[in-house]
This record gives C-alpha cells, sequence and structure tokens, in this order.
C-alpha cells in the first residue's frame, strides 16, 4: 500500500508540468497554449466528477465556465474589492446555478439530459449576449484589474506556472476524491443507484452535489482563462470547448481524472499548435475520438497503467 | 419476551389493477430469522420492496422500534434496514473491496452537510485504518478473497456473497435478503449463513427470501408463506413444512432452483 | 411583417423541425436510439450541395444527388461503424452510445468543415419557378418545395411502416431487439433501413431548408437539438407525431422572438424542453424497462 495514496500519479503530472514549462520558457505564444491548456484541463477535471463518476453527461459546462470568467470581470469592473475574491464568488455562484439546472433536471438523464443542458449553455451564451448592462452585450468586459496576493503581483509567467500548479493540485485531490468512501458512492451511484438508495444515501441529492463540484471546478478555469486573456466574452466559452471536455478524457483515460488532463494537453496541441494541419488538427482529434472509443476504450492512461502492471507483475 | 423490531400491518400493493400484494402483516422480534417463502411470482420481492422503500405501498404501514417506517429507501437505510437485490446491484467495474465499503460508508453520507463535507474530507483523507479493518473483517468472514478484483469479474454467487456482505456493513437492525442462495455454490451458502447467525447474535433481526422451501427451513425460525400476492401460513418451519397450505401452494409446481439461476443468469446476461 | 407571413412562416419552420423528428423517429423506433447525428446530415445535405454548386458549379440536381447520398452514407457508417459496436459492447448502458453520437456530430462537422469551408453558404433552390402571392404575402419556391416534401415524406412513411413488411418490422426490432433476435427477425437489416432512411430524409431536409437561412458547418448542432426536441415533444405514438412536435416548436421559434426580440427563442426552447419534460416526468422518454 502506498503511503499518500495518488503520489504516484501526482509525480507523474508534477514531471510533465515541469517538462512543459521548460519547453515554453519565455514564449508568449506557449505560454498562452501552457494557459488554454489549463483551462481545458479544468473544465474537463469539473466534467469528471458528474460524468465519469456518477455516469451523467451534463453539457452545460461552457456556462460554468463563463460565470467563473465573469466573476473576474466583473469584479474587477464593477467592484473595488480584491480580485481574488473571483475565484470564490464565482466557483460558488457556478455551483449554485448547476444545483438549480440539477433540480430542474432531475428526472432527465441520458440524452434527455444532454439536450436540456446544451439548450441551458446556449440560453446563457444568448443571455450574456442580452444583459449588456451587466455583462456587457457582445464584446464583453476587458481591461482587467492585476491580481495581487497580500502585495505579491505575479507577472504574466508567474501566472502560466501558477496554472499549471492549480491543475496539478485540483487533479491530485480528485484522484483522492474518487478513492475515497465519497467517491465509491458516487461511482457506485452510475452503475447501481438502487443499492447506493438502498444503503442510506439520497441518490438525487448526491447527484446535485457532484453536479456543484464539477461546476465549481470548471469556473475556477474559466476564471484563470479570463485572467490570462485579460478578457471574457460570451464566445470566449463555446460549445465546442464542451465537446472537446467531453472527450478529453476519453483521450487520456477515464480512470483517473490525470486522463482528462492528459487529454486537454493532447486537444490543445492538435487544435492549437499542430501548424503542418492548422485547419484540420480540429477534425483529427474527433476522428481519433472515434478510434479510440472503438478499438481503446481506456485511453492513454489505461494501456500505460495496463503495461505497468504486465511489466511489475513479471518482475514481482 | 424479545424486543418487537418490526412491524407491518395491512401492507397492499397495486400497479393499475393487479394486486401485487394483498393484506400482508407480520411481525419480527429481536434475534429472528423469517423465512419469506412462496412460489415464483407471489409477491416476496414486491414485500421486500416495500419494506426496503423501493417501492411506495399502496396501503398498510410499518414501524421499526415503534417509530413509523416511511419515506424513501435511504431514510428507511437510515433507521436501520439493509437489504440485498434478486439481480445483485453492484458496481461491477469498482473493486470487491470498494463494493464492501459502500455499505459501511453510506450512512456517513445520510445528510446534504455530510455529503458536501465528506466531498472535502475525501480529497483530504481518502483512507482510513478502521474501514479498511471492517471490510477485511467482512470479506473473512463470508470467506471472500483477492479484494482488488472488479466486481464485474466475480461469479453471480460470489456477486451476492459481496451484497450480503455490504449490506452487513451497515449494521442493521433487520437485513433483508432476497433470494441469496440462487447461484451460489456451497462455500457461499455457508457464508450466508454465517452472516445470518452473526445478525442473530447481535441480537438483530433477518429476513430470507427463496422459493425453496428446504434450503431456508434449517435457517429460519419462523416461515411465513406468500400465495399470490397473500400470506397463507405463518408459523415454525416444521409446521409449515406440515401444513395443507404448503401443499396446495406448491402442488403442480416443477420448479427447481436450477430454473431460477438459469433465469437469473439469462436477465443478467 | 404581416400575421400571415409570421404564421407561414412557423409552418416552415416547423414542417423543417418536423421533418428532422421524423428522421429521429425512425431511428428510435428502428433501433432504439437518439441519433443526434441526424442533425449533421441535414446540414451535409444543404452544404454539400451549396459547395458543389458555387464552388464547382455543378448542375443543382446532380449536386443534391451527391449531398443527399453523403447524408445517407454517412448514416450507413455511423450506424456500422459506431453505434452497433458500442451497443454490443455497452449492453444496455446509455452512456457509452450518447458519447459515441456526440463524437460522430463532432467528426462531421468539423468533417464538413474541413471540406466545404467554415463560413456560411447560401442554399440552392432545386426548383425555380415564380413565387406565389397570397394577398399581400409572398410565398417563395423554397417554401412551396419544403410543405409539399413534407406532406410527401410523412404520408409516405406512414404508408410504407403500415403496409409493407419492413415497416411493420421496425417497430418489433426497436421495441425488443432481443426478441427479435430470437425469432429469427433480420434486425441488424431492419436496423440499417432505418438509418439509411433517415440519413435520406436529413439530408433532402437540410437540402431543402438551406434557402431559408444559409448553413454553415455548425448548422448541425442545433438543428439536432432541435430535431430532437420536436420528437421529444410530439412523441412517438404515431408517425405523424414528429410533425405536431415540430409545428408547435416552429411557433415558439418563430412567435417568441416577435413579441420579445432578440435570442428570446433560444430561451422559449429551454423553457418548451423543461416545462415539457417536467410535465411529463416519466410518460414518453422512460423506455428502459427493468427486468
Amino acid at each position: 500500500m502506498k503511503r499518500i495514496p495518488g503520489s504516484f500519479s501526482l509525480l507523474g503530472g508534477v514531471i510533465g508540468a515541469v517538462l512543459i514549462l521548460l519547453w515554453v520558457g519565455a514564449d508568449g505564444y506557449k505560454q498562452t497554449l501552457v494557459t488554454t491548456t489549463a483551462t481545458y484541463a479544468l473544465i474537463a477535471l469539473g466534467m469528471y466528477v458528474p460524468y465519469l463518476m456518477a455516469g451523467s453527461l451534463s453539457m452545460a459546462y461552457g456556462a460554468y465556465a463563463g460565470i467563473g470568467g465573469y466573476a473576474v470581470g466583473l469584479i474587477s469592473s464593477k467592484s473595488g474589492l480584491p480580485l481574488v475574491v473571483a475565484w470564490i464568488v464565482g466557483p460558488i455562484v457556478a455551483a449554485a446555478v448547476a444545483v438549480l439546472l440539477g433540480l430542474a433536471t432531475r428526472r432527465l438523464s441520458g440524452f434527455f439530459l444532454a439536450a436540456v443542458t446544451l439548450l441551458f449553455g446556449m440560453a446563457f451564451t444568448a443571455w450574456l449576449v442580452d444583459a449588456e448592462g451587466i455583462s456587457g452585450g457582445s464584446a464583453g468586459l476587458g481591461s482587467l484589474r492585476k491580481l495581487n496576493l497580500f502585495g505579491w503581483q505575479p507577472d504574466h509567467y508567474d501566472v502560466v506556472v501558477g496554472s499549471t500548479v492549480v491543475v496539478c493540485v485540483i487533479a491530485f485531490l480528485l484522484d483522492r476524491l474518487r478513492m475515497s468512501p465519497w467517491g465509491v458512492i458516487v461511482r457506485t451511484m452510475r452503475d447501481a443507484p438502487r443499492a447506493v438508495e438502498a444503503a442510506g444515501v439520497r441518490v438525487p441529492v448526491m447527484n446535485l452535489v457532484s453536479l456543484a463540484v464539477g461546476a465549481a471546478i470548471a469556473a475556477v478555469g474559466g476564471g484563470l482563462f479570463t485572467y490570462s486573456a485579460g478578457s471574457v466574452t460570451p464566445d470566449t466559452f463555446t460549445l465546442n470547448l464542451v465537446f472537446l471536455a467531453i472527450f478529453m478524457p476519453l483521450i487520456g483515460g477515464s480512470a483517473t481524472p490525470w486522463g482528462a488532463v492528459l487529454g486537454a494537453v493532447i486537444a490543445v496541441e492538435l487544435t492549437l499548435n499542430f501548424p503542418a494541419v492548422e485547419t484540420s488538427g480540429t477534425l483529427i482529434l474527433a476522428l481519433g475520438v472515434l478510434v479510440i472509443l472503438l478499438v481503446a476504450p481506456q485511453g492513454v492512461i489505461g494501456y500505460a497503467s495496463r503495461l505497468t502492471k504486465l511489466v511489475g507483475g513479471r518482475r514481482g | 419476551m424479545a424486543e418487537t423490531l418490526l412491524v407491518g400491518s395491512g401492507l397492499t400493493k397495486r400497479y393499475g389493477g393487479v394486486t401485487a400484494l394483498q393484506d400482508v402483516s407480520f411481525s419480527l422480534t429481536a434475534g429472528e430469522v423469517l423465512g419469506l417463502v412462496g412460489p415464483n411470482g407471489a409477491g416476496k420481492t414486491t414485500l421486500v420492496d416495500l419494506i426496503s422503500g423501493a417501492q411506495p405501498a399502496t396501503e398498510g404501514s410499518l414501524t421499526l422500534r415503534g417509530q413509523r417506517l416511511a419515506g424513501p429507501a435511504s431514510r428507511r437505510a437510515k433507521a436501520g434496514l439493509a437489504r440485498t437485490f434478486q439481480y445483485p446491484q453492484l458496481a461491477l467495474e469498482l473493486t470487491v473491496a470498494e463494493n464492501l465499503l459502500l455499505g459501511r460508508v453510506a450512512r456517513r453520507h445520510g445528510t446534504v452537510w455530510q455529503m458536501i463535507a465528506g466531498a472535502f474530507r475525501g480529497a483530504l483523507r481518502p483512507y482510513d485504518k478502521a474501514d479498511t479493518l471492517a471490510v477485511a473483517a467482512i470479506a473473512e468472514e463470508l470467506g471472500l478473497d483477492r479484494l482488488d478484483r472488479p466486481a464485474g469479474d466475480l461469479s453471480l454467487g460470489e456477486q451476492r456473497l459481496v451484497e450480503v456482505g455490504r449490506a452487513l456493513g451497515q449494521d442493521p437492525l433487520v437485513l433483508l435478503l432476497d433470494e441469496p442462495f440462487a447461484g451460489s455454490d456451497a462455500a457461499g451458502v455457508t457464508g450466508i449463513s454465517e452472516v445470518v447467525r452473526t445478525v442473530q447474535r447481535r441480537g438483530h433481526a433477518v429476513i430470507l427470501v427463496d422459493h425453496n422451501v428446504d434450503l431456508v427451513a434449517g435457517l429460519v425460525d419462523r416461515i411465513m408463506l406468500l400465495d399470490r400476492g397473500q400470506s397463507v401460513f405463518d408459523g415454525s418451519p416444521r409446521e409449515c413444512l406440515d401444513s395443507p397450505q404448503m401443499q396446495q401452494v406448491y402442488f403442480g409446481v416443477t420448479e427447481t432452483p436450477d430454473d431460477a439461476i438459469e433465469e437469473v443468469d439469462r436477465v443478467g446476461s | 411583417m404581416g400575421q400571415l407571413q409570421l404564421w407561414l412562416s412557423a409552418l416552415e419552420m416547423g414542417c423543417f423541425f418536423g421533418l428532422l423528428a421524423l428522421a429521429y423517429y425512425l431511428v428510435l423506433v428502428g433501433a432504439g436510439f437518439f441519433n443526434f447525428a441526424i442533425g449533421p446530415y441535414a446540414m451535409v445535405g444543404g452544404l454539400c450541395t451549396s459547395y458543389l454548386v458555387l464552388y464547382e458549379e455543378m448542375n443543382v440536381w446532380a449536386a443534391a444527388a451527391v449531398a443527399i447520398t453523403a447524408a445517407a452514407a454517412l448514416a450507413v457508417v455511423t450506424e456500422l461503424v459506431v453505434v452497433r459496436p458500442v451497443q454490443r459492447r455497452s449492453g444496455g448502458g446509455e452512456l457509452p452510445a450518447l458519447v459515441a453520437v456526440a463524437a460522430v456530430l463532432f467528426a462531421i462537422q468539423q468533417l464538413a468543415g474541413y471540406l466545404f469551408g467554415y463560413t456560411t453558404l447560401p442554399g440552392q433552390n432545386v426548383l425555380t419557378f415564380e413565387p406565389v402571392s397570397v394577398g399581400d404575402t409572398v410565398v417563395q419556391p423554397s417554401t412551396l418545395v419544403l410543405l409539399a416534401f413534407t406532406v410527401v415524406a410523412f404520408a409516405g412513411l406512414a404508408v410504407w411502416i403500415r403496409s409493407t413488411r419492413t415497416g411493420r418490422l421496425l417497430r418489433a426490432v426497436g421495441d425488443s431487439t432481443h426478441a427479435a433476435r430470437l425469432l429469427g427477425l433480420p434486425v441488424n437489416r431492419v436496423r440499417l433501413i432505418a438509418f439509411v432512411l433517415s440519413g435520406l430524409l436529413a439530408g433532402i431536409t437540410g437540402l431543402l431548408f438551406a434557402p431559408k437561412a444559409g448553413v454553415s458547418s455548425l448548422s448541425g448542432l442545433s438543428w439536432a437539438l432541435s430535431g430532437f426536441l420536436a420528437m421529444v415533444v410530439g412523441g412517438t405514438g404515431s408517425v405523424w407525431a414528429p410533425l405536431f412536435g415540430g409545428l408547435l416548436l416552429g411557433a415558439v421559434e418563430v412567435f417568441v422572438p416577435y413579441y420579445f426580440g432578440g435570442q428570446s427563442h433560444v430561451y422559449g426552447l429551454l423553457i418548451v424542453a423543461l416545462l415539457f419534460f417536467a410535465l411529463k416526468p416519466s410518460g414518453l422518454f422512460v423506455r428502459r424497462v427493468r427486468a
């Protein structure tokens, strides 16, 4: 038994993050790629809880990330509060919205849930465009204040490093959460909800809690992206992004939250940093997802861990 | 006189015009094992569902230690009920240990605040030594080994054992076992009988459902015979086997446990 | 805009949604599965035609034939390569099929963008004749063709389902695939026919609707949602049910923005979906039956 559960994966994640940061260096474009990857990863990590643990696919994550983003924009432009408050308010509001939407859709599952949550995401975008007084309309909110953490003002590179740290910490905590009693209950809800109910946990309520946790994580990602990009508009968090976030854990491997992170790295690399196939990176990704679904449902990490088990088993 | 634990009175279940269960009453004292017997379709599982809260009763009421027992299954579980299912409800991708753990940790997540706090606690401290030991003890009692296997790799009989172990982890006042022997081998029957005795020793009660009277007769203190949704006999196993109702109910019934196993396999596949 | 014009517009939208819903209906009844890729099939029908006509200077009819064939071919690929293997592997689980169909939707969208470009192209008219005037309202040829096709498609499928052997088998296969297989019914063939028909139907529908507002590679997703909603609202009780759902949704799509302005039709659709699903909590859509 390992002494600290999840530390092995964390080590892998940290090594990966350090390698990425070394590769990035002072290159501004690559730095943007890293913050984008971190955002994608956080949205995928948020979805991980309800989608891969509890087995219900909500597609309103563009809205939750948007709430996190607009929290940063609004706190910056309409209040005198320290900017860091946005990362507390945003996730809480996103969690509350997720609970309300979850209550409205509590009887839905599968395709019905996906359709309604997609519509909600579209309606949220439409509302952002309409509500000019609050959201700044289609121009969005820009010219943000700088973060100030107890006198320390992080520069752009600090933000890049900080975002990878946040991703690693959240993936590590989620990995542990997955193994914990809470994770066992939520993962059992996916295949055997009746057993969970019969054991004394109200399944619909637990579902809402898992949705809230997921939305809060996605909102952290949305805030991060908005801060590093310097502005947020209704089109910042698109439906495309939500689709990509569904596929990321499949690419990386759905057995652990780190799979979602790895998937995010691959997705950003393919869609944004693959000059040879500039316009078709997303197409390659989409086709790749189909192939993975059909021939390799465990994703990259699933195969890697099977391989290590095989090697370790021979040695032992 | 032992304490009365569970009392059901006038339990009735109707689906549209079909009556699945008609005015069934019973009472269960501490340390008692009640066999619920009857042919397929007699209403045994319906009665278990009504008691556990998996389905609402059309009429009738239940009390546990004198307190009214009602509402969703989770509330009744918190009051002290645990059950297994006719078709095992396990998370097949989770390990045996994790499936066993569910029973023990569920009651710590009974309220909204506990669920929220549980998420934070889980991320900070995923494992608890006492839980691991308790799960190991239950597995030992049931004769289950290799707890890191996915539950989906187990045979039907082993899956039933895991379900029984999960229910035992809830430390219930009343344990409802719905056809626990279907698909079990000799070791499985021993393991489950062991659990029944354990619960009995703790002074708690068991309701054991099966359509095979001979199989349960040796384990139970009392048998209630159900036929077409009605309770037709309630008494000691010996009296039951000799009773005219028994002859009546099972006359011409060709079903054997093997049929049931096949049926389970078919539905499960 | 006159009242008549509004009603006409609602009717046109309604027919469009109804036809998409009919394509859903075929696959749902035949294969027990909500094929969200219907929207992208329709998008391919429209976008491929426009692209071939505008950039390859093809004849409209030839372009339409190519586009519709492509839509049907995509439907076949969806069934044979994706849905069938995933459903076989996952048993009754809904989530893998849902993720797979999301991947198909996304892939077709990207493929169409790669092949035909990411811009919105104007739709092409297959038939050109003088617009018809009704009072002070002018009815465009494209509208008339869409309405006529709606009548033909619904009537044709109603007759097909009622009076051909394959049509009658469709429901049997969808209701209980397992039982149908045991009875020796040609399950796979019937399912494939359902997919092909839905692909053809969606392709033609997209092509006929494209002149109304143009078509881009991203149109598929919202069309998929509208068609799905129309089918759920209508229900699966009869072949004509999708048309009722479509017409209701068409009215929402046209009248809500007329009275409330802006992008309110999106809110309208969301409210219809939530209301309908809330008022019919366990009606049409809980199809899973536990043993």
